[in-house]
């Protein structure tokens, strides 16, 4: 068999790649009044030591224009240099070459903190930020085809082996390249030739400024996915123009636009691997530049197997390296069994983006955090005998993060399955990957040693036969009951007891939704499935609202409606009947009613905290994580768990509990 | 006006002599670095105290890590040196300083802290859905130890006293709230002992000379379990008569269910909140031997209302706190007897509701200074020149436009002191502040047009309106001296099929009062801001079957950062509008509208005689001409793109400073 080409070196004009996976550009709010921290080093050096092929840093930007997050990199200010220098040796140590993307957002962006016109082609409002931009002068195009030289200087001078033009998703040369948002009459509008005029002047500028020892690479959307867009054909061609520059070493691709069709850029797991490699392979028949793809890459395999069918020369894993940075070194060592896969759930990653907040991720508490040492070993000299009750994200977490540091511990799950609500979530349609976190978790917990017995039901007795040191409650909750609901009416369920299959609703299902997340629309879908006519209603003015920080509130319209389920939204349960429910509709007071032969609520569930409250009155050091605290989501379990685990002291430093 | 308003009377309170009734009550900025008080702050805080505010009450500090509501929300312990320098800047300028201190319980979020929230119960605060975690003793035991340890560092650090927060946002309201508080230990049973603990460790903390002020929501506007008007002046007189002595009450309302309801835009009318505080201050004094003193709150932003709440024994003092983001200089003005040169609030939390993920920094609509004192403090120069009346002098500047960002150019060009004249197109200066005026809960746009007209004539500029300005004229008049392009938008261009005798008609002409035929309409809103609301609305109003359609999957989407949104929705569903979510106009004929649904790309057929368009608008093409190639790239506001009013003013002032020296 021949030798796997994502292990074979590319040569990326004077650049060497000694692998073919790319830790290719993403946000990450990681800057401090615009400029890179110590965290953005830790971040990309923990990726170049997992062995990283190639980082390519989160955007740079090259004017005072452009601002339209808080937390951007203002590539503009000389200031930045030292920032650059911190990364690019953190990264360099480990023999990787990382290159800076640079990027004005144009017209997709606000003022709210520039507090000056936003610049873009001509003034059509972007979808998301809804300002009406200011046209262009042809002096001010001059003025930002020169910032982007600016700021390859400054990015030469801060040590990074190349830079990347973001032409993309979101910047103001797609919108140039777009007809969609380029209306202008000028040279720089109409035919393509003119509406690439200022992609072509900037590769130009670049190439001087940065001369022939550094790398240079444009990014390309090869889709737009908005009306009047640019599409394959067009890129394809601009791909051309870029290559027959001769100033211009590879090229990368995306889908999308960043603040029009997200959704499909970022893609969550309902969203099948590979869905833009369309795109490069477009592109890698035209022209003979190195060519990168992207989208939802999940494993190394699938890596192989793009780069051998030839749809592209790199591929770009982003999620799984943040999920995993060793995504590289354990795939290269055989031991992709390791890997900490990338879920695709958006939750703590884009979800967190969107919001302003440090990138994060799900399952891997460390990322967001690496400079601040979160999820490293630290050995006790002692370790304690740690027994975690409950096997769900919490109760493995906390048992990963003691057992990484030396203790001895036992995990003890009352249902026969490790897992929690966690394997439940999994079962439902398109939502199988959530169930990774669990199985990279279980795989951890074996590389380290930890005990895990399930069907062992744990009350204070079986606490002091095995007579721990410490003890962590993870027991997580229990669905609750509203007041509205009798107890004896038999055809109100809660979502786990239809995702156990203790219960199986037909007919016509009214799912409530009070958590504004996936419970009710999986279960929506999956009854939907079973064929039963399905309402979700929710008190709020959306249903699953916060499917719309994930990016899966786009698909998820699309398949309610394709599986007939109806959307109701701003009513309020009040009180339930014989198979009846009376809602107020709370903008105007009025009654509704609905005659159903289910109901499936999706509301807050009660912390199982009893055997907690048992321990400490029996004077038990003993802590509790995630559901078991409060009901939330599964970062949370797993932030608590991985904090209590790794706080837990050598046994020898404290007086053991009792 | 005869006399001297009541509001510049000085007031004892406590230790402390206030120099007049006016408050600038606590309010979230985010112009702090990381978690602590920041020269920002200080700037901000100085430029009020300097313009006359006789009590500042700071940002509210978290008293415990357990609270994180926002990024860069105040954390007490790191606080004690920008609280000392606040001090010294206020109390310098003759202010009196309070430090607000509290814990937004189970309405904070977990996202900056990751760690789960506190709460008496858990019961999630509707916008997060986050289910808080039931407070344990220990928890309890160390947020009142908190406070204590909070406000003597707050005293400590110079400042005159502290405010304990049991209002919209508090830990301390859930406690005392049926609505949050379900426990069943003796927090639950007496809902306010852990307010009263909390008092009381604050009083010892801080001693008997420190002022301890206490900000209470009188009513959580959900009367099924909630605080209630009936219940509060109660509440409120058992709370400050007890041993911890609390010597100012500050009257609010709102609950989890009610976000908007403690600052709510030009909706609701100015006073609101005047009544409960009556009603409260009577049981307050009748229990404290008047004591106590009460301020009110709630969007007063009229001096005239103010000193009636005075001078009608509603209060002792007053809150104005949003009118003095738009005017820091407002008792300044009434002190020298010009109320009418105040500049007005409009009520529109556009710039200054900031309690937003985006982290946006206070400012305001109609003065961009505030929030920027400290960097762009040019901005707050050029509105102090603004204010005084100098001899006329230099190369005269002519302004061509006369909405809001060619008269606030106007304006700061005359303040210093060049001959300014206005040419605009209409036959009235403001622009579409009058538009804009005609939207319900906006009314107020046009005391700042009318402002505008008394400020330009005081300062002597020169206005000829129905002064058609053509391209020919350009160069003469750029001979004359500097030109400023402020000639504004014109209508956009939506990209919609229009079929031959169509009704598609821009808001901005419904707004001006143009007639459009009998029958349905729709309106289309691309933009989710106030306007496509308020259009319907107004037709709704007006007795018609209105439709509204919107890309989003919410209706006036854009509202929620100026607390609009919830209630916007429920106006619009009380009065009939049929919403049309998620939902594309693609074309228009005379009888009928086609909407395609995004996401399954169905199209249906509206009948309706007109469509009305709340989109964006375009730059008035004449800007690009050679009326601007003569004005040296002095153009501002909806000339360059069509923005809101901050934009325009904020330009319109910057332009204007090109001209000091």
């Amino acid at each position: 068999m021949a030798d796997p080409l994502i292990w074979s070196p590319l040569q990326l004009g004077p650049l060497t790649v000694r692998n073919r996976i790319v830790f290719s550009a993403h946000l990450t709010n990681y800057a401090e009044n615009g400029l890179p921290t110590e965290q953005h080093a830790a971040y990309y050096a923990a990726r170049a030591a997992g062995g990283a092929g190639l980082i390519i840093t989160e955007e740079h930007s090259t004017h005072p224009t452009d601002w339209p997050y808080e937390k951007l990199i203002h590539g503009f200010h000389p200031e930045v240099i030292p920032g650059y220098r911190r990364i690019t040796e953190a990264v360099h140590r480990h023999r990787v070459p990382i290159l800076a993307q640079i990027n004005h957002n144009g017209g997709q962006a606000s003022s709210m903190y520039s507090r000056l016109p936003v610049w873009a082609p001509s003034p059509v409002a972007d979808p998301l930020f809804r300002e009406v931009p200011k046209a262009v002068t042809t002096s001010e195009i001059a003025e930002i085809v020169a910032s982007y030289g600016l700021v390859a200087e400054h990015c030469a001078e801060g040590g990074f082996d190349g830079v990347e033009l973001q032409c993309s998703h979101s910047s103001i040369v797609r919108g140039f390249l777009s007809p969609a948002t380029n209306r202008r009459h000028d040279d720089y509008g109409g035919s393509l030739a003119n509406r690439a005029r200022i992609l072509l002047e900037i590769v130009a500028e670049v190439r001087r400024v940065i001369g022939p020892d550094l790398a240079l690479g444009v990014r390309l959307c090869g889709d737009e996915l908005i009306e009047g867009g640019t599409t394959i054909d067009e890129a394809v061609e601009v791909a051309r123009m870029v290559e027959a520059t001769g100033s211009v070493d590879y090229i990368n691709t995306s889908i999308g636009v960043a603040t029009a069709s997200l959704f499909m850029i970022e893609a969550s797991m309902h969203i099948p691997p590979g869905y833009s490699m369309f795109i490069p392979s477009a592109i890698r028949e035209a022209v003979d530049l190195p060519v990168v793809g992207v989208g939802r890459f999940k494993d190394p395999l699938q890596v192989e197997r793009a780069l051998t069918e030839g749809q592209c020369d790199l591929v770009g894993v982003v999620r799984g390296q943040i999920a995993d940075p060793e995504f590289v070194a354990k795939a290269r060592a055989g031991h992709t069994d390791d890997t900490r896969l990338c879920l695709s759930c958006n939750q703590e990653c884009v979800g967190r983006m969107g919001l302003n907040r440090w990138l994060g991720c799900i399952e891997n508490p460390a990322a967001g955090r690496e400079s601040l040492g979160v999820g490293q070993a630290r050995p006790v000299s002692v370790g304690r005998r740690v027994l975690v009750v409950g096997a769900g994200p919490a109760g493995l977490q906390t048992a990963i993060a003691a057992a990484r540091n030396g203790h001895h511990v036992t995990v003890l799950e009352r249902s026969e399955h490790a897992g929690g609500q966690v394997r439940l979530a999994a079962t439902v349609p398109n939502r199988a990957e959530f169930g990774d976190l669990v199985r990279n978790q279980l795989q951890e917990c074996g590389r380290l040693g930890v005990e895990i017995e399930c069907g062992v039901d744990v009350d204070l007795a079986e606490v002091r036969r095995r007579d721990p040191d410490t003890v962590v409650v993870a027991t997580g909750s229990v669905p609750a009951r509203p007041w509205w609901a009798p107890d004896d009416a038999e055809w109100i369920v809660d979502v786990r007891d239809v995702l156990e299959g203790s219960v199986q609703p037909n007919g016509s299902v009214l799912v409530l939704d009070e958590l504004g997340f996936h419970h009710a629309t999986s279960v929506a879908e999956l009854l939907a499935d079973r064929g039963c006519q399905v309402e979700v209603v929710t008190p709020g003015m959306v249903v699953g609202q916060d499917l719309g920080i994930t990016l899966d509130l786009e698909n998820w319209w699309i398949r309610a409606e394709a599986k007939g389920i109806e959307q109701t939204t701003e009513l309020v349960p009040m009180s339930a009947g014989d198979h009846s429910v009376t809602f107020q509709h709370h903008p105007t007071g009025t009654e509704q009613e609905r005659r159903v032969d289910w109901v499936v609520l999706a509301v807050p569930s009660t912390p199982a905290d009893a055997l907690f409250g048992e321990l400490q009155a029996a004077g038990y050091a003993v802590h509790r994580v995630g559901d078991a605290v409060a009901p939330r989501r599964a970062h949370a379990a797993v932030i608590d768990g991985e904090r209590v685990g790794a706080g837990i002291m050598a046994a020898s430093a404290v007086l053991v509990g009792r | 006006m005869s006399g001297v308003s009541p509001l510049l009377e000085s007031f004892d309170l406590a230790s402390r002599s206030v120099r007049n009734r006016i408050v600038l009550g606590p309010h979230e900025t985010n112009l702090g670095r990381g978690r602590s008080i920041s020269e920002r702050h200080v700037a901000y805080y100085r430029r009020r105290a300097e313009g006359g505010t006789g009590l500042i009450i700071t940002e509210e500090a978290s008293v415990h890590p357990s609270d994180w509501p926002l990024e860069r929300a105040p954390l007490a312990t790191e606080c004690g040196p920008g609280w000392t320098e606040v001090s010294r800047v206020c109390h310098d300028a003759g202010a009196v300083v309070l430090a607000a201190i509290g814990h937004s319980g189970g309405q904070g979020t977990s996202h900056w802290s990751q760690r789960e929230l506190w709460a008496p119960s858990p019961v999630p605060e509707v916008n997060t859905r986050e289910i808080p975690k039931v407070m344990e003793a220990g928890d309890i035991e160390a947020v009142v130890a908190g406070f204590a340890s909070a406000a003597s560092l707050a005293v400590g650090s110079d400042c005159d006293g502290v405010e304990v927060n049991a209002g919209q946002y508090s830990l301390a309201r859930q406690f005392l709230s049926g609505l949050t508080n379900t426990r069943d230990d003796e927090w639950g049973a007496d809902r306010s002992r852990f307010l009263v603990e909390v008092l009381a460790a604050v009083r010892a903390a801080i001693g008997s000379d420190a002022v301890l002020a206490l900000r209470l929501s009188c009513d959580e506007l959900a009367p099924w379990a909630g605080i209630t008007p009936e219940q509060a002046p109660d509440l409120a007189a058992a709370l400050v008569s007890g041993p911890s002595r609390v010597d100012l009450l500050t009257v609010v309302r709102g609950s989890i269910y009610s976000a908007g309801a403690t600052r709510p835009d030009g909706h609701t009318d100015p006073g609101f909140n005047l009544e409960l505080t009556r009603s409260v201050r009577r049981a307050v004094v009748a229990a404290t031997d008047g004591r106590v003193a009460i301020c009110a709150q709630g969007s007063i932003v009229d001096v005239d209302q103010a000193a009636w709440a005075i001078d009608d024994d509603v209060a002792d003092l007053v809150e104005m706190t949003r009118a003095q983001l738009a005017d820091a200089d407002l008792v300044a003005k009434l002190a020298v007897g010009t109320p009418e040169r105040i500049r007005p609030c409009v009520l529109c939390n556009q710039q200054c509701a900031v309690r937003d993920n985006r982290n946006p920094i206070v400012s305001c609509t109609v003065d961009p200074a505030t929030g920027h004192e400290a960097d762009e403090p040019l901005l707050s120069a050029l509105d102090v020149a603004a204010n005084t009346s100098p001899s006329r002098s230099g190369t005269a500047v002519t302004v061509v436009g006369g909405g809001p960002a060619g008269l606030e150019a106007a304006r700061v060009a005359a303040g210093l002191g060049r001959p300014v004249t206005v040419l605009e197109r209409g036959d009235h200066l403001g622009g579409l502040l009058w538009t804009v005026a005609a939207l319900p809960g906006r009314e107020r746009f046009a005391d700042l047009a009318r402002w505008y007209e008394r400020e330009l004539l005081r300062l002597g500029v020169r206005a000829e309106t129905s002064s058609d300005v053509d391209t020919s004229d350009a160069a003469a008049l750029s001979a004359n001296g500097p030109v400023v392009v402020a000639v504004g938008g014109t209508d956009g261009d939506p990209g919609v099929d229009l079929l031959d005798g169509a009704e598609f008609v821009p808001a901005r002409s419904v707004l001006s009062g143009d007639q459009i035929p009998d029958g349905d309409v729709l309106v289309w809103d691309p933009i989710g801001g106030p306007i496509g609301v308020g259009v319907a609305e107004l037709l709704a109003a007006a007795g018609r079957n209105v439709h509204l359609a919107t890309l989003d999957f919410i209706v006036g989407n854009e509202l929620a950062r100026s607390g609009d949104l919830g209630d916007a929705n429920g106006r619009l569903a009380r009065s009939g509008v049929t919403m049309h979510r998620r939902s594309v106009l693609r074309s228009v004929a005379p009888t009928t509208a086609t909407l395609e649904d995004r996401f399954t790309a169905r199209r249906y057929e509206l009948d309706v005689v007109a469509v009305v368009d709340a989109g964006h608008r375009l730059p008035a093409a004449s800007a690009s001409g050679d009326l601007g190639v003569a004005a040296d790239g002095r153009w501002v506001g909806d000339a360059v793109a069509p923005r809101t009013v901050h934009e325009a003013v904020l330009e319109g002032r910057r332009v204007a400073g090109t001209f000091s020296g």
